[in-house]
């Protein structure tokens, strides 16, 4: 019996367990979403522009960050915390390529919602999907920097997507302070500059491009790179049982 | 092919910067062939040293290495047969469907996979748990569980932590047999259990360890016998006053026909030999302790 060594053997298992949990939840809030307006939409037509442009910005603009959280959120900590990974890892398989696998087939559950979501509306309002390249590459770069984010905290704590989630509301709020022409603390902006650039992530507006694209495309890419690094040099345990 | 040298863990505090030593000095090579049993009370670093091997943990000091290379990057490439203490996998799985998923992991072929499942599913008395779910599984079937996922590779290292922990009697008797089994030239089998009889069966050669520090290896061949005075279990038929026949031995306890005896192999045969000439009849003479447990004890003691 020849060992079966390929690195996409437990691809087909990872991409279940994707299914079966984020997956199946994007899924009801979709059908939830798509349900409440296909009632409304049989009221009065008058009270918003129900076109499915405007729903799909409404709302991936304030929901692709939670998605991403659901879909990556505890990705190493929690086998970790549950002592899943002495099982996992006392296999032949690579710590980082296992998760970077998990983390890649989060990110495909993630951009699969606005097609989902815009199958739905075009089915229950009709006029079109909402589909957009502008929507679709910004939730890409945002799942690759929010991502990104979560997948290097997953590796110190379980906190992970509540400290981004926290930190991504601050910025936010502190962006919205300089967009206002509060003054603030030289020092402060300097932090503020140096953490992720979630404030520049606006999945249902125009498409990000120039220095804000690159700015979240190469930090997210550099978090995701040094949480690989981590996750091939740094041990997962941190006792003799835990 | 494994080599502990000098191998140590140290956990600091963050907090307090408290340092404590799991584990420190540890020094041994476990060759090919070899049933390598590593025992120890609790918190005596066993855990910490399987750990160390599997690669979950980095030594502070010294180092560890299979086939010459660091733990981690060897499992990754070859795999370990690894049985944790407590085997935890996703409470909502099913049982025949955590083997097939570890089975995958392990590198068994898609084409051998389920036949190689059911195999261990029988050999382990699981077909009757197929229904169930990880969490519904009592203790032992879940050691049993874990086991099966241990052997679902074909690993050159096996690494058994507990293994017959929440075994009844049955099962522990046939977990011996599972093991035996195992032995393979070009394999190590690692055992870390409280269980000293266990041991005293499986192992070649068992590492004692106590509050971090290996204490002493005792060889298979000196496990039961041992130049001092050993502790035996007599049963005589009828009233036999084996307390005469012993007058220089160490201790002797009991009642007629029923005796608890320290006295050295040399004193106890001359005992015995004068008394079955005079028509005793011997139902039963063991050491009431082995050499291992002795060993164990004289080295906790230490």
């Amino acid at each position: 019996m020849s060992a079966d060594r390929s690195p996409f053997r437990y691809l087909p298992w990872l991409a279940r367990d994707v299914a079966k949990g984020p997956g199946a939840l994007f899924l009801l809030v979709i059908a939830v979403v798509c349900g409440v307006l296909w009632r409304v939409s049989k009221g009065d037509q008058t009270v918003f522009p129900m076109t499915p442009d405007f729903i799909q910005a409404g709302i991936l603009d304030s929901a692709t960050i939670f998605a991403v959280l659901i879909a990556v959120g505890g990705i190493v900590s929690g086998d970790v915390h549950n002592g899943y990974y002495r099982a996992y890892f006392s296999k032949p398989i690579p710590v980082w390529w296992y998760y970077l696998q998990r983390w890649i087939l989060g990110g495909i559950a993630v951009m699969l919602i606005p097609v989902v979501l815009g199958l739905g509306l075009s089915l229950v309002l009709g006029g079109g999907h909402g589909i957009t390249t502008a929507l679709l590459a910004n939730i890409a770069v945002s799942f690759l920097l929010v991502g990104g984010a979560v997948l290097l905290l997953s590796v110190f704590t379980r906190r992970d997507w509540l400290i981004v989630f926290v930190v991504g509301s601050v910025q936010q709020a502190f962006a919205s302070f300089v967009q206002m022409g509060v003054p603030v603390n030289p020092a402060v902006k300097t932090v503020w500059k140096a953490l992720p650039p979630f404030h520049l992530l606006k999945p249902g507006g125009p498409m990000l491009e120039g220095r804000p694209l690159l700015h979240v495309v190469g930090y997210g890419l550099a978090l995701t790179m040094i949480a690989l690094v981590l996750l091939r040099v740094r041990p997962l345990g941190s006792g003799g049982r835990a | 092919m494994i080599a502990f040298d000098n191998a140590g863990k140290t956990y600091t505090s963050v907090l307090t910067r408290k340092r404590v030593d799991a584990l420190a000095g540890f020094t041994i090579e476990m060759h090919r062939g070899e049933v390598i049993g590593i025992a120890g009370p609790n918190g005596a670093g066993k855990s910490t040293l399987i750990s160390l091997l599997m690669g979950f943990l980095a030594p502070t000091v010294g180092s560890v290495r299979i086939d010459g290379a660091s733990p981690r990057p060897w499992v990754e490439a070859n795999g370990v047969g690894y049985l944790t203490e407590l085997i935890n996998l996703p409470p909502r799985w099913k049982v025949p469907h955590a083997l097939e998923r570890m089975a995958n992991l392990a590198g068994v072929p898609a084409r051998s996979r389920r036949a190689r499942v059911d195999e261990l599913m029988s050999q382990l008395g699981l077909v009757e748990h197929a229904s169930k779910q990880v969490r519904h599984l009592s203790k032992g079937n879940l050691q049993r569980l874990g086991l099966a996922q241990a052997l679902a590779g074909n690993a050159d290292v096996i690494v058994l932590d507990e293994p017959t922990h929440g075994l009844d009697p049955l099962w522990t008797q046939r977990f011996r047999d599972v093991v035996a089994d195992l032995r393979r030239p070009d394999r190590v089998i690692v055992i870390a259990s409280h269980n000293l009889d266990e041991l005293e069966r499986l192992a070649d050669r068992v590492a004692i360890l106590n509050k971090g520090r290996l204490q002493r290896v005792v060889e298979h061949g000196t496990m039961s016998a041992s130049p001092v005075s050993l502790a035996w279990r007599v049963v005589f038929e009828g009233d036999v006053p084996l307390d005469g026949a012993l007058p220089t031995a160490l201790r002797v306890d009991g009642r007629a026909g029923a005796w608890v005896v320290e006295a050295s192999r040399t004193e106890m045969s001359g005992a015995l030999a004068a008394l079955l000439s005079t028509g005793a009849v011997l139902v039963e003479c063991v050491p009431a302790e082995s050499g291992l447990a002795n060993a164990f004890r004289a080295a906790v003691q230490e």
